[in-house]
């Protein structure tokens, strides 16, 4: 550290600097426009999404359901078991590379559009100004001593703030738990202890975040932000100010000539600071704390056709575009982002699509390597643990196969197995000794469900017998 | 470190908020993931009884192997913090 001393204050000491200063709190002004639209759509296709999908049914079920308390997973035809581990991290892995190849497209369309906490914060800032008003208005309430008219105000909103993160509480675990279920428990007051619980927990996490915290999430709690700057590259769709045009800013009259008066397009009218849910201004450059919302072009597009500019002062573009160069789409990162993710998503269709939810797996016994019956017969046990990871009760019939003559003794001939479960059967299998041609051979066990035609799978396994006489 | 007295300075003047986050909330990310790892492995109900809890339930089991986890790594996220101080040494140059 001692290496940086007295030098010019590098990037990271001034966002170092900028961490220790005391919050201020942040009321960014209403906008509209194309982007604002877009942002409201995303916001009501996303919170539509979370909050109505746990209702909808499907087959008798809950249509999407992380059955925590009964250790499925239904998307709607599909179960998944915990067995089907490899699927859900596969589509963990799939989730991460997309956002890699996202990012390294449209930069942080993600955060500005589609992040839970851009969401939620704007829907806490929707619900503030109806109940606050506009900026000016809510400055105006902060600076003013407590009254009863600022406490019923302040009431209000918090009453809100909290009854709607309650409500997010509620929805989040019933993500978890099937939601008509914990719906009656929470209208006859039989909630369990557990489940209270993590609906206050999310509730207060909601009101938390979207309420108090804000752009504090992005700029010191998320990951994503941080690491993001390394998926960035020239050709990455950035929001960006046109310094070359822009400067020199200052105010001018309207029907003023900026062109004479030395001045640029940019009238210093900070609008674009006033609506920027962060609090930078955008004429500072390209900012970490920039969650590319786009407000910031929404509104200066509004002052720009005011002033009978042409739009577009400040926009979307990439650092090559602002260079007066060509963005290139199509760069090496991005094609070998999207042939990864075309290989994973191809291996987890044809996964699911050939996915067989049976599985049979072979225990020898050990304490044995194998017995002699008294018929002259080498007989060697095994524990078989079939997992039926359909979603009803299936009845199987067991064949070994590959010794000549084997002959299989089970307690029963067909195997029951309930949906989901895990179900252990003790066989035996026998086999003359003239059938074995060495000590170790394979032998291989068949299930096959006589419930539904097709279920079937197969598992070897090793069959011991004496060295054979020459 | 005597060199850089500004940095010194704000490092003790970080803000509370940004001091309990950076414990709090790596460590729940990882606890997160920890608790997805484990419980995709074990059965919390089969956990409960081995231990001699049949009473537990699932959405128990899961909650209290969360914060278990949560404990755990916040505790090595704050002797991070903690072991990062600036400490005062001799002088070697
Ligand atoms: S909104 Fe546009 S014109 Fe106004 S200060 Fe910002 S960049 Fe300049
Ligand atoms: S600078 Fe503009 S795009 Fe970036 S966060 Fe602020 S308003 Fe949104």
């Amino acid at each position: 550290m001692s290496a940086t001393a007295g030098k010019k204050p590098t990037v990271d000491q001034e966002v170092e600097n900028e961490l220790y200063k005391k919050r201020q709190k942040i009321y960014p002004r209403e906008v509209h426009g194309i982007f604002a639209r877009m942002r409201t759509l995303a916001m009501i296709a996303l919170l539509g999404i979370f909050y109505g999908l746990p209702w909808l049914q499907w087959n008798g079920h809950q249509a999407v359901l992380f059955d925590l308390p009964a250790r499925k997973f239904y998307i709607f035809g599909l179960t998944f078991w915990p067995q089907d581990f490899i699927y859900l991290a596969l589509l963990l892995i799939i989730a991460a590379l997309s956002l890699f190849l996202f990012t390294a497209l449209a930069g942080r369309l993600w955060c500005g559009y589609a992040c839970p906490q851009t969401v939620w914060t704007e829907i806490f800032l929707w619900i503030e100004r109806k109940v606050e008003g506009s900026r000016q208005q809510q400055i105006k309430l902060d600076k003013q001593p407590m009254s009863a008219r600022k406490f019923r105000i302040k009431f209000t909103k918090h009453l809100i703030w909290i009854l709607f993160s309650l409500w997010t509480g509620f929805t989040f675990v019933g993500w978890f738990t099937p939601i008509h279920e914990l719906w009656n428990e929470l209208i006859h007051f039989q909630l369990g202890p557990w489940e209270t619980f993590w609906i206050l927990f999310y509730g207060f996490a909601t009101y938390g975040n979207a309420g108090w915290m804000r752009e504090q999430v992005c700029i010191y709690m998320c990951p994503y932000a941080r690491f993001q700057s390394a998926m960035f590259d020239k050709d990455t769709l950035l929001v960006a100010y046109d310094e070359k045009r822009g400067e020199p800013r200052g105010p001018r009259k309207k029907s003023a000539n900026p062109r004479e008066l030395g001045l640029g397009d940019c009238i210093d009218c900070t609008m674009c600071v006033q609506v920027c849910p962060t609090g930078i201004d955008i004429r500072d450059g390209l900012q970490y704390q920039c969650i590319g919302c786009a407000a910031c072009i929404d509104i200066c597009d509004d002052v720009m056709e005011k002033m009978n500019y042409p739009k577009g002062l400040v926009r979307y573009t990439t650092e090559r575009a602002l260079e007066g160069e060509h963005t290139h789409i199509l760069r090496p990162r991005v094609i070998v982002y999207a042939t990864l993710l075309l290989i994973l998503f191809g291996a987890l269709v044809y996964a699911i699509a050939t996915r067989v939810p049976l599985e049979l797996d072979i225990l020898r016994d050990r304490n044995t390597l194998y017995n002699e019956t008294d018929e002259g017969l080498i007989e060697n046990v095994y524990t078989l643990k079939v997992v039926n990871m359909t979603n009803r009760p299936q009845k199987f019939k067991l064949d070994v196969e590959g010794l000549k003559d084997a002959k299989l003794i089970a307690r029963s001939d067909l195997i029951e197995a309930p949906p989901g479960e895990v179900v252990s059967v003790p066989v035996r299998v026998q086999v003359d000794p003239e059938n074995l041609p060495q000590p170790g051979n394979d032998i291989r066990f068949h299930l096959e469900s006589l419930t539904q035609p097709g279920l079937e799978t197969t598992e070897e396994g090793r069959f011991l017998g004496p060295r054979p006489e020459m | 470190m005597q060199k850089n007295p500004t940095i010194y300075k704000e490092q003790q003047e970080l803000p509370t908020i940004q001091r309990v986050v950076s414990v709090l909330w790596p460590s729940f990310l990882v606890a997160s993931l920890a608790t997805v790892l484990f419980f995709s492995l074990f059965d919390p109900a089969d956990l409960g009884r081995l231990a001699g809890y049949p009473e537990l339930t699932r959405t128990g089991g899961y909650t209290i192997g969360f914060f278990a986890f949560w404990l755990m790594t916040a505790i090595s996220c704050g002797m991070t913090c903690y072991f990062r101080k600036p400490v005062h040494r001799p002088r070697i140059d």
